[in-house]
């Protein structure tokens, strides 16, 4: 399958195959071990960013994320991220990118701008699995990143279908 | 004697106090942007359901004629008919529901195969006609014929029943807008349905939210169209007799 | 009916005004991986991409994932400059592709 985004989206899968096996044969006789330590072992939120800015670190500022702090459903939240720029030819935006670093897929979307939007304000609606940190990041033609964040709760519903 | 009598009366006004208490709609317990993204079409899904609904109203069956043949100016000549909902058939003393009674028309008067409870055409038919009486007030009847579903309702939502227990006016009277988990509990007015549920991602029937109700007390869940939930959404309507209503709607 | 699209946007402008288009889409965005109740898991299946295309560039797109949500909205801005269609392109998981178009008078 295709993926539009990157290829490397998806989270390591913590333990490789040679350890599982090496440490099943050590563990012979005791307990099984136990994945879970490194099943959340998520790829840090820093790493995320870094993969998709090239190594540069992104400056603050000029980028709002307009985010609700506690949202009563995951399913669907509303997001609005607004950069600071002339959208000339010669400086725009070029994407704007949204990490979700505790979602199984933690590259959410990118929105690909330029000087015909006239503006760089864009908005959509989001999957959360969690309550997390969502993150922008936005490459600028003139070279450099830059992003912004924010915290979402995400509460859980009652009475839910499968109860 | 005498302050016995008072007494009773106490005791009966306030076990009454709650029935004649103000329900209030469920998108009263929603956040403000839930609100109004309910009443933005370019927000609300819903809408999809509404449109698909309206398609399949102006559509001829192969069997019989479509329904705009007899409805003729729907806007105008089905204003207010959701309203009057869960209401006695007159010819076989049944109680029916807005999807009961499109379910009736397809299988008596076009000769096509019903729909099927909560099936995309019939959530579809049942929000674009309720969607013609929007913020027209809940008008059904509970007296008269019937009074016996009215009461079975009444009696089943006083009951208390499942594991957990509870009866539905536990939660959905006496601690309306209370915490339970995310949730603000609401009174149950079920004006919005059908209803577009974010934790459905699609739009369902005011059945399949209480299959769900029935589910979260670990209670016997009835099937859709069921003569439990048939009473119960007459007495839910009844409770909301006043309120507009606001299908499609949009919930948690 | 597992498509429709619902585009929102003035229908006249004057040329150099930024006008704001909001799309409603309608869509499960199957996330995939649930169990299929057969040992196996449901594929996904995804709109993975909204392109617009605008007098003969295109203006906008949209690279989506699983965390976009069911039925989604999408809404951005572009600079009126001649009349002419808006063309939305969806593109599905497996390849199935969905068109609508929106027309700009621009003044």
């Amino acid at each position: 399958m295709s993926s539009p985004i990157s290829p490397h989206s998806r989270r390591p899968e913590g333990l490789s195959r040679r350890a599982v096996v090496a440490g099943g044969v050590a563990a012979v006789g005791l307990a099984a071990l136990p994945p879970r330590a490194q099943a959340e072992d998520l790829q840090p939120l820093a790493e995320l960013i870094a993969r998709i800015t090239e190594g540069a670190v992104p400056k603050r500022g000029k980028i709002t994320l307009d985010i609700p702090q506690l949202v009563e459903n995951g399913n669907s939240v509303d997001v609005k991220i607004t950069v600071e720029s002339p959208m000339t030819e010669a400086d725009h935006v070029r994407w704007i990118h949204l990490i979700a670093d505790k979602n199984p897929f933690p590259d959410m979307a990118r929105f690909h701008l330029g000087p015909r939007c006239g503006r760089a304000e864009v908005a959509t609606t989001l999957r959360l699995a969690a309550s997390q940190k969502v993150t922008a990041v936005a490459a600028l033609s003139t070279g450099g990143y830059v992003v912004a964040d924010g915290d979402v709760v995400v509460t859980l519903s009652a009475c839910i279908d499968g109860g | 004697m005498r302050w016995r009598a008072v007494l009773a009366l106490t005791v009966i006004a306030l076990a009454a106090a709650p029935a004649t208490a103000e329900i209030k709609s469920g998108s009263e317990f929603l956040s403000p942007e839930m609100r109004r993204q309910q009443a933005d079409e370019t927000r609300n899904p819903a809408w999809f359901w509404v449109e698909q609904g309206e398609e399949l109203f102006s559509r001829k069956p192969q069997t019989g004629a479509a329904c705009i043949s007899c409805h003729a100016e729907p806007k105008q000549s089905l204003r207010g008919a959701a309203t009057h909902y869960p209401q006695v058939d007159a010819a076989s003393g049944k109680l029916l529901n807005l999807e009961g009674r499109i379910e009736q028309c397809r299988i008596e008067r076009q000769k096509q195969p019903g729909f099927g409870y909560e099936t995309p055409e019939m959530l579809a038919m049942t929000a674009y006609v309720a969607s013609l009486s929007r913020g027209l007030p809940v008008e059904v009847k509970t007296d008269g014929a019937a009074k016996p579903y009215y009461e079975a309702g009444k009696a089943f939502f006083e009951r208390r029943q499942g594991q957990l227990n509870l009866s539905c006016q536990q939660c959905h009277d006496g601690m309306v807008g209370q915490k339970l988990r995310g949730d603000t509990i609401s009174y149950g007015a079920g004006t919005g349905y059908p209803a577009y549920r974010l934790e459905w991602n699609d739009v369902g029937s005011l059945h399949r939210r209480l299959r769900a109700c029935s589910l979260g007390v670990r209670a016997t869940q009835f099937d859709y169209g069921s003569p439990e939930y048939l009473a119960l959404e007459l007495f839910l309507a009844g409770r909301a007799k006043g309120l507009p209503v606001e299908t499609p709607g949009i919930r948690r | 009916m597992p498509f429709n699209a619902r585009i929102t946007m003035p229908a006249e402008a004057r040329a150099g005004d930024i006008i704001e288009i909001r799309v409603l889409t309608r869509h499960p965005m199957d996330r995939g991986g649930q169990s299929d109740g057969k040992g196996g898991t449901v594929p996904r299946m995804i709109l993975n991409r909204l392109t617009a295309t605008y007098s003969g560039e295109q203006v906008f797109r949209l690279d989506m994932n699983t965390g976009i949500s069911a039925n989604p909205f999408v809404s951005f801005t572009t600079r009126a400059v001649a009349s002419g269609d808006i063309v939305f392109e969806w593109r599905e998981d497996g390849g199935a592709t969905y068109t609508r178009t929106a027309r700009l008078v621009v003044t």
